[in-house]
C-alpha cells in the first residue's frame, strides 16, 4: 500500500515536472520578451576582445571562470574525500588487490598506444581555445591512458607523492593566475596578458595557462582516483 | 581598505592545494596552516564588516566583467555578520580538533583539515556570492566536504550516515540544477539582482515551480521537515566538532540560501506564510523526537532541527523585527549548540553507544566541561540572563507585532519541552551516581580554551545584548531594502 503510495505521488510530480519542462522548449531561444539573455554578450565578446575561437571555452574559463574555479575544487574535495573514506582499508603502497589477466596482445598494444593517448590528451588541453575540448576533456584522456596501462600490467605503479605534486602545483597555477589577474587588472581572474591574433596557438590571454592547468590537474586526480580504487581491500582478502 | 571579498575564497583554496606539499616538508604545517588562513580570514572579515557598517555594501566583480555578465560578490552588513560567525566558529573547530586529531594518522589528519577549511570556505562563498550558480558550486564544495566529515575515520555506521546524506544532497543538486535551468531559459540571465529586477517578467507557473524546486533543494541542507532525514544520523556519527560544524556553518549557510531566495529574488505571494508552515511543522516535530532520543548527539541534532524551525517561522514574519529575531537566533544557536557539541562530546567520549545515560555523575569528574554544558543548556532553553533569552524575547515581540498569538503560544510550549530534555541531561550529570565503567576523558587545553571562549560570549550576550543588535538591525535593514540591493549591484560597472 505504502510503495502504491509512493509510485504515485511520484508519478503525479513527475508529469508535472515534464509538462513544466516541455514547456520551455529547449534548443530554441524562449526567453521572456525584453529580456537580453547574456549569451549574446558572451558570443560578441569571445571574438574581441577575448579573440578566442571556441565560445564554450571563453564562457567556463574567463565569464565564468571563478565556478570553473569551485569545479576544479569539487573535484580536489570528490579525491580527498574518496581517499578518507577508503583509508582503512587500503594495501601497503605498491601492493594491487583488483589484478586482472591480460593477454600479450593487450601488454603489447598498450605500450604502443600509451604515448599516443597521453599526446592525445595533452593536444586537447593545448588547444582548448581553439578546438572543441579542453582541460577537463583533455585531462580525462590522459586518465584513461593510465588506467590502460593498470589495467595492462599487473605491476604498473604510479607514484602517490608525484600525483600529488602534480595536483597540487596545477591547483596553485589555476589560483595563482587569479591572484596575479587581481595584483593586475584590479580584480581576480582577470586577464593580464596580451590577446593575440584569433585563432592562434597563443592567443586569449590566460586562457591557455589555465585550461592546461586544470588538464594536468584533471589527469592527476583521476588517475589518483583509479588507483585508490584499485587499492581497496576486498571482502574476501581483507 | 585592507583586502577584497574575493580573498575570502582565493586564499583558502590556495592554502588547500598548497597543503599537500607543505605536509611534505614538515607534517605538523598541515595542522597549522588551515589555522593561520582562519585567522587571516577572521580579522579581515572584522575589518571588512566595520567598513561595510561606515561605508555601505562592497560589490566586488570578478574577472573584470561588471553584473551581469560575470559573477560578483557581495559583501554586505547581512553577509558580513554571516561571513565573520562562520570565520570564528570555523577557527574554533579548528582549535578544538587541533589536538583532537592527534592520535590519528597523517594522511586522514592531512584530509580532514583540508575537509574542514572547504567546508568554512564553500558556507563563506554561499553567503559572499551574488549569482545562482556560482551559489551552486559553492553548495557542492559544501556537501562534498560535508560527506567526507561525516564518515571520517571511523567504521560502517558514520559510513552508512555519509551514505544517505550523499544520496539526499544528490537529490539536492539535482533540484537546484533544474531550478537555475528554469531561470536562465526563461530570462537569460544568472545574476541575482538581475533576475530580482525582472522576475515580474517570468511566467508564473515556472516561477512557482522554480521557487519551489530551490526550496526542496536548499531545505534538505537547512534541515527542514520532511527533508531532513539525513541530519540526525550524520550528526550522531561524526565526529564532534564537525557536529558544530554543521550546525553552526553549513546550515546557517543553507538557511540565508532560502531567504535570500524568498526575500529578494521571487515577488511571490504567500511565500511567508509557506515559511510558517514548514517552520512550525518542522519545530512541533523535531522537538517531539528530540524528548525521546536515547542518544546524546541524536538529541543536539532533532534540537538543532527544531530550532531552525524557528528561524524559519521568524523570517516568515516577513517584518523587519522578525528578520531581526531570526538573524539573533542564528547568532545564539550558532554558539549555543557549537558549546554543547563540543562539551557534550567530552560527556560521552569514552563510551561507543553514546547514550544519554552515560553521563551520569560527570560532574565530579569534568567539573567545568559539565558546567558549560549546564550553561549551554540553559542557554539555549532561553532561561535569562543567557543569550538565548533574548532571542526567544525577540522572536515572541516579533511575533505579537505581526498578531501571531498562536505562534506566541507555540514558542513557549516549545521551550517548555526544550526544557525538559536539557534539563533530564543536566541532571543526570549533577544528581546522578557515575558508573563504575565509565571512564571520563580529560578535555585538551585547546578544548578547553574554546568552550570557555563559546560560554565568555553567551553570557557577554545575555548580560549586555547590545553588543550584537545594532549590526543585527543594520543587517535586518538590508535583507528587507530590495530595491536597493539591486541598484547596488547592478551600478557597479
Amino acid at each position: 500500500m505504502k510503495k502504491v503510495l509512493v509510485i504515485l505521488l511520484l508519478a503525479v510530480l513527475g508529469y508535472y515536472t515534464a509538462v513544466t519542462f516541455f514547456d520551455i522548449g529547449f534548443g530554441q531561444p524562449h526567453f521572456v520578451a525584453g529580456v537580453k539573455p547574456v549569451k549574446d554578450i558572451y558570443l560578441a565578446k569571445t571574438v574581441k576582445p577575448l579573440t578566442v575561437s571556441n565560445a564554450v571555452t571563453s564562457i567556463v574559463v574567463n565569464f565564468r571562470g571563478f565556478d570553473t574555479l569551485g569545479e576544479v575544487t569539487v573535484l580536489f574535495l570528490a579525491v580527498t574525500v574518496l581517499g578518507s573514506v577508503l583509508y582503512k582499508k587500503r594495501h601497503a603502497v605498491g601492493e594491487r588487490s583488483v589484478l586482472f589477466n591480460a593477454s600479450s596482445i593487450v601488454t603489447a598494444g598498450s605500450k604502443l598506444l600509451f604515448p599516443a593517448i597521453i599526446l592525445l590528451g595533452a593536444y586537447v588541453f593545448i588547444h582548448g581555445h581553439l578546438s572543441p575540448g579542453g582541460g577537463f576533456q583533455g585531462g580525462v584522456i590522459i586518465a584513461t591512458g593510465f588506467l590502460l596501462m593498470l589495467l595492462a600490467y599487473e605491476n604498473y605503479s604510479v607514484s602517490h607523492t608525484a600525483l600529488s605534486i602534480v595536483e597540487s602545483l596545477a591547483g596553485i597555477t589555476f589560483a595563482g593566475v587569479g591572484l596575479l589577474g587581481f595584483m593586475h587588472g584590479g580584480t581576480f581572474l582577470q586577464n593580464f596578458l596580451p590577446a593575440g591574433v584569433l585563432n592562434n596557438l597563443f592567443s586569449g590571454g590566460i586562457i591557455p595557462i589555465i585550461y592546461i592547468a586544470v588538464g594536468f590537474k584533471v589527469a592527476a586526480e583521476l588517475t589518483g582516483v583509479i588507483y585508490t580504487v584499485l587499492n581497496e581491500k576486498g571482502e574476501s582478502n581483507g | 581598505m585592507v583586502g577584497t571579498p574575493v580573498l575570502f575564497i582565493a586564499i583558502p583554496l590556495m592554502a588547500a592545494f598548497l597543503i599537500p606539499l607543505l605536509g611534505m616538508i614538515w607534517k605538523e604545517l598541515v595542522r597549522i596552516v588551515p589555522g593561520l588562513v582562519l585567522t587571516y580570514l577572521l580579522i579581515l572579515s572584522i575589518n571588512l564588516l566595520d567598513h561595510v557598517l561606515a561605508h555601505g555594501p562592497i560589490v566586488e566583480v570578478i574577472a573584470g566583467w561588471g553584473p551581469p555578465i560575470g559573477i560578483n560578490l557581495v559583501f554586505s552588513a547581512l553577509s558580513g555578520f554571516l561571513v565573520v560567525l562562520m570565520e570564528f566558529l570555523g577557527l574554533l573547530v579548528w582549535a578544538y580538533s587541533y589536538r583532537f586529531k592527534r592520535n590519528v594518522d597523517y594522511e586522514p589528519a592531512l584530509k580532514y583539515f583540508l575537509m574542514l577549511m572547504m567546508l568554512i570556505t564553500g558556507s563563506v562563498g554561499i553567503v559572499l556570492t551574488g549569482d545562482i550558480f556560482n551559489m551552486f558550486v559553492f553548495i557542492e564544495i559544501t556537501s562534498i566536504s560535508a560527506y567526507g566529515l561525516t564518515a571520517f575515520y571511523k567504521g560502517r555506521n558514520s559510513a552508512e550516515a555519509s551514505f544517505k546524506y550523499v544520496m539526499m544532497g544528490s537529490v539536492a543538486s539535482t533540484f537546484l540544477l533544474l531550478a537555475i535551468m528554469i531561470i536562465y531559459a526563461q530570462l537569460g540571465t544568472l545574476n541575482m539582482a538581475d533576475i530580482a529586477n525582472k522576475i515580474h517578467l517570468m511566467n508564473p507557473t515556472l516561477k512557482i515551480v522554480s521557487y519551489i524546486f530551490f526550496v526542496t533543494a536548499l531545505g534538505i541542507e537547512a534541515e527542514i521537515f520532511p527533508l531532513n532525514g539525513w541530519a540526525p544520523d550524520a550528526y550522531a556519527e561524526a565526529p564532534g566538532p564537525v557536529g558544530a560544524a554543521f550546525a553552526g556553518i553549513v546550515v546557517k549557510a543553507a538557511v540565508y540560501a532560502i531567504i535570500r531566495y524568498t526575500y529578494t529574488i521571487f515577488d511571490l505571494s504567500g511565500t511567508f506564510n509557506f515559511l510558517i508552515i514548514i517552520g512550525m511543522i518542522t519545530l512541533i516535530i523535531a522537538e517531539t523526537a528530540a524528548i525521546r532520543q536515547e542518544k546524546l548527539k541524536r538529541m543536539l541534532a532533532y534540537s538543532s532541527i527544531g530550532q531552525m524551525g524557528l528561524v524559519m517561522v521568524a523570517f516568515g514574519f516577513g517584518t523587519e523585527e522578525g528578520v531581526f529575531a531570526a538573524l539573533f537566533l542564528m547568532l545564539n544557536h550558532a554558539i549555543i549548540k557549537s558549546l554543547l557539541f563540543f562539551s557534550g562530546s567530552y560527556l560521552t567520549y569514552n563510551s561507543t553507544d553514546k547514550k544519554i545515560s552515560e553521563v551520569n555523575g560527570m560532574s565530579k569528574f569534568l567539573p567545568i566541561t559539565s558546567l558549560l554544558f549546564a550553561l549551554g543548556a540553559f542557554a539555549i532553553v532561553g532561561l535569562p540572563p543567557f543569550a538565548g533569552f533574548w532571542s526567544k524575547l525577540a522572536v515572541m515581540t516579533a511575533a505579537a507585532d505581526s498578531n501571531m498569538i498562536l505562534i506566541m503560544a507555540l514558542v513557549l510550549i516549545v521551550s517548555v519541552v526544550e526544557l525538559v530534555y536539557y534539563l533530564r541531561v543536566v541532571n543526570r550529570v549533577y544528581f546522578y551516581k557515575k558508573e563504575a565503567d565509565v571512564k571520563p576523558k580529560r578535555p585538551t587545553v585547546n578544548a578547553l580554551i574554546v568552550m570557555i571562549t563559546l560560554g565568555a560570549i553567551i553570557l557577554l550576550v545575555g548580560f549586555y545584548p547590545d553588543a550584537v543588535t545594532g549590526l543585527l538591525h543594520k543587517a535586518s535593514a538590508g535583507l528587507m531594502d530590495k530595491t536597493q540591493y539591486i541598484h547596488n549591484v547592478l551600478s557597479v560597472r
